[in-house]
């Protein structure tokens, strides 16, 4: 039993405690969801449970946390580290070892278990996770799912009583989150305790028992699973909280009448028989073809593998295409002419970001910056007070809209965003939701790759699959075409 | 072709032969290669310590490797002897520095590579532990072993973005801004940095990586047979070649001299 009494925290530095005076009970074998917008203390709860906080993140403690009769606040994280364990948000970060199995055996050696007991445990985890497929490789090699399954082996083979996941379907296609999902009600019956912070968890509305919502450092409410599950879309909403069940919310894809596309707008981005292959004999793309018009936000889907990320590296020139052409108002564009029309915001947006000042990010890599335009971007995007800041500093949030800025002050005609919504609330989400149609009001052509399909429902008009099957093919979103995506991604459960 | 077990598959390792020796002694013998290599002077010990290393490779289950980086080594060799006949004022004794150190170094780069790749980062923690390392020495090697990888996958992505805005995207915008470059690739590569190892000391520290007890690896790790067997032969091969590099019975024996 993990019982919170009074317990606040406030980490170094900061003024507001992140927790404020939680009392919370968390009985063996519960498994309870924690979630709530950004910032709402989700994060640091966790944290204190498996000895993080105070050890690895220094603050002020007020109150009590107890496991069973010991109390959590005395007890090093490594002592911690038998009994809880932790899967984080981000698979690439959280390995150590570059070969699967020593992956899987790691935490099974810091213990001090001898080896014969080490091959035990990690047999064990092999068989009961079904990873026998994934021994002997390089961790490299593997898909971000496939990591996730290699770090959640890794914690099982300790064996540990309660299991920590700290959003663990950010980064993860609809295949992925439902393995995940098969896993976690594995650890479930096992009679483990299992505790989730995640913003999406539709994946978990059949296994979960209790549902936390927290509010700025305080517990809000505590539902049960089918007070949770029945809670009333507008209470939902205003909770900041996605659906549990999203393919039965019809009303949120309705996205139709906002777009004021008309047919006879130009087809002014043609990309014909596009193939594209890091090795002659593979073809990830094969012969893409579509035509888009000025103002089209479109949706890519696919499965992790599929070639997103692909395609969008072709289309934008970082990669050259095998074959095919592709064709911006008439002219055909070489790879440098991709470049210079383009711009790509990534999932991270640490890749993109090289000044010292948001003012010097947004007139970078720009020969003759008008200062008027670039005020009215700062104002637009709500940046203006953080001109004169560090990108490193902002939040995720506001680096993502610093990247959108740059877009806007090199006038790109076309738009490619990679996973704008990973881990994002749905606040955050309504918010890059409603900059993405005001891009597009700008006539910007605008790709979006993601898995969040509430977001491209409620964000695109067109939808470009590369499943096998559709292979490249590009369609108006309709309500027949949502429902045969979420009949595939959400139910199965 | 029957099926592995899961203990087999656990146990299975790549990189057969000398790559079983004990880490502890293949790093004494990349150190020991270091000096020999740099302290050792004259064509044929030269190139007889970049036979014996690739010897030693290819029975490491790495022929491919070894066999490729000695023919890389024959013709910078033969380059460099090129040279000495082709006097040109300065750049030829520049091309000779450039050339000398290449020579030394292609061993070590041989060597070193194949030591990465053979050994088990949990084997390399365990016989660094006993040789008495602490933590705060090995963490940061096994880390830096395990995201020396990941930099290049962070640099790629990096240079894709840097393409896309139009910064440093051509050669001249390179050649003539080169400080610039550097600052454009290096601030993202390290708020990436910052940020993987704050999670990757998290995720360590939860599964116990300061636990200050005894580890043991899946595969053994000691000294043994083999390994004594590896040394006195290192030994012997090492004086050997001082020997014939130095003394005049070894000139005698290189023919150099009656």
């Amino acid at each position: 039993m993990i019982r919170f009494v009074d317990y606040s925290f406030c980490y170094e530095g900061m003024k507001e405690d992140a927790l404020k005076k939680i009392n919370l009970e968390i009985r063996d074998g519960e498994f309870v969801l924690l979630t709530g917008r950004s910032g709402c203390g989700k994060s640091t709860v966790l944290r204190s449970i498996n000895g993080l906080i105070p050890h690895f993140y220094p603050g002020q403690i007020n109150g009590e946390l107890l496991y069973g009769d010991i109390s959590l606040l005395k007890t090093e994280p490594s002592a911690m580290a038998g009994i809880v364990g932790t899967v984080f948000q981000d698979p690439r970060s959280q390995f150590f070892m570059t070969d699967t199995t020593r992956e899987l055996a790691f935490g099974c050696e810091n213990m001090g278990w001898n080896r014969d007991e080490i091959i035990d445990r990690v047999e064990k985890a092999v068989n009961d996770l079904e990873l026998a497929d994934f021994l002997g490789r390089s961790i490299f090699s593997l898909s971000s799912g496939e990591k996730q399954q290699i770090a959640i082996g890794s914690v099982y083979a300790m064996t540990p009583r309660v299991y920590i996941f700290d959003e663990p379907s950010a980064n993860l296609d609809f295949e992925a989150t439902k393995r995940l999902t098969h896993i976690l009600k594995r650890l479930k019956d096992g009679g483990n305790t299992v505790i989730v912070a995640d913003h999406r968890f539709y994946y978990l509305r059949d296994i979960l028992d209790t549902a936390i919502y927290m509010e700025e450092g305080k517990i809000s409410e505590k539902y049960t699973k089918d007070q949770f599950c029945s809670l009333d879309r507008n209470m939902r909403i205003q909770m900041g909280l996605r659906p549990v069940y999203p393919e039965r919310e019809k009303t949120d894809f309705a996205v139709l009448e906002d777009h004021h596309i008309s047919d006879n707008e130009r087809k002014i981005f043609k990309v014909e028989e596009i193939s594209f292959g890091y090795v002659k004999k593979e073809k990830i793309l094969n012969n893409v073809t579509f035509e888009a018009s000025t103002g089209d936000v479109i949706g890519v889907i696919g499965h992790n593998g599929a070639g997103k990320t692909t395609l969008i590296s072709v289309l934008s020139g970082i990669l050259k295409e095998n074959s095919g052409q592709i064709c911006f108002d008439g002219k055909k564009l070489t790879r440098s002419k991709r470049r210079k029309l383009s711009y790509l915001v990534m999932q991270d947006a640490d890749y993109q970001l090289f000044a010292a000042s948001v003012d010097e990010e947004l007139t970078l890599g720009v020969s003759d910056p008008n200062k008027a335009y670039i005020e009215d971007i700062l104002q637009r995007l709500a940046l203006i007070e953080y001109r004169d800041r560090h990108p490193a500093s902002l939040s995720g949030g506001q680096k993502q809209r610093v990247t959108i800025g740059v877009s806007l002050v090199k006038n790109s005609k076309i738009l490619y965003f990679d996973e704008p919504t990973s881990g994002l609330d749905l606040d955050s989400m309504e918010r890059v939701s409603k900059q993405i149609k005001e891009l597009s009001g700008n006539g910007a052509i605008i790709f979006l790759v993601s898995h969040d399909l509430e977001f491209i429902a409620g964000t695109c008009n067109k939808i470009l699959s590369l499943d096998s099957g559709d292979d490249g093919h590009m369609t108006d979103i309709s309500e027949e075409l949502l429902v045969k995506y979420e009949r595939e991604y959400y139910q199965q459960y | 072709m029957s099926d592995k077990s899961v203990k087999d598959k656990i146990t299975q390792v790549s990189f057969h032969g000398s790559a079983r020796l004990d880490p502890r002694l293949k790093l004494i013998m990349l150190i020991t290669l270091g000096c020999t290599s740099f302290f050792i002077n004259g064509d044929v010990p030269e190139l007889l310590l970049m036979l014996g290393v690739t010897v030693f490779i290819c029975a490491g289950s790495a022929p491919g490797w070894g066999i490729r980086m000695l023919v890389i080594y024959i013709v910078i060799s033969y380059l460099n002897t090129c040279l000495k006949y082709i006097p040109i004022p300065v750049v030829s004794l520049l091309m000779g520095i450039f050339g000398v150190t290449i020579i030394k170094a292609i061993p070590v780069i041989s060597f070193g590579r194949w030591v990465m790749k053979s050994t088990y980062m949990d084997e390399l923690a365990v016989a660094l532990e006993r040789a008495g390392l602490p933590r705060s020495v090995i963490i940061p090697f096994v880390v830096m072993f395990r995201y020396i990888p990941t930099l290049g996958i962070e640099y790629r992505m990096i240079r894709n973005t840097m393409k896309i805005r139009g910064v440093c995207d051509s050669f001249i915008k390179i050649f003539f801004h080169p400080f610039s470059t550097i600052e454009y690739i290096l601030i993202p590569l390290l708020m990436r940095c910052l940020k993987v190892s704050d999670e990757l000391a998290a995720s360590g520290t939860t599964r116990g990586m300061e636990r200050s007890n005894r580890r043991y690896s899946i595969l053994e790790v000691g000294f043994g047979v083999g390994e004594y067997l590896a040394i006195v032969i290192m030994v012997l091969f090492v004086v050997t070649l001082f020997v014939l590099e130095r003394t005049s019975i070894g000139q005698y024996v290189l023919w150099r001299q009656i």
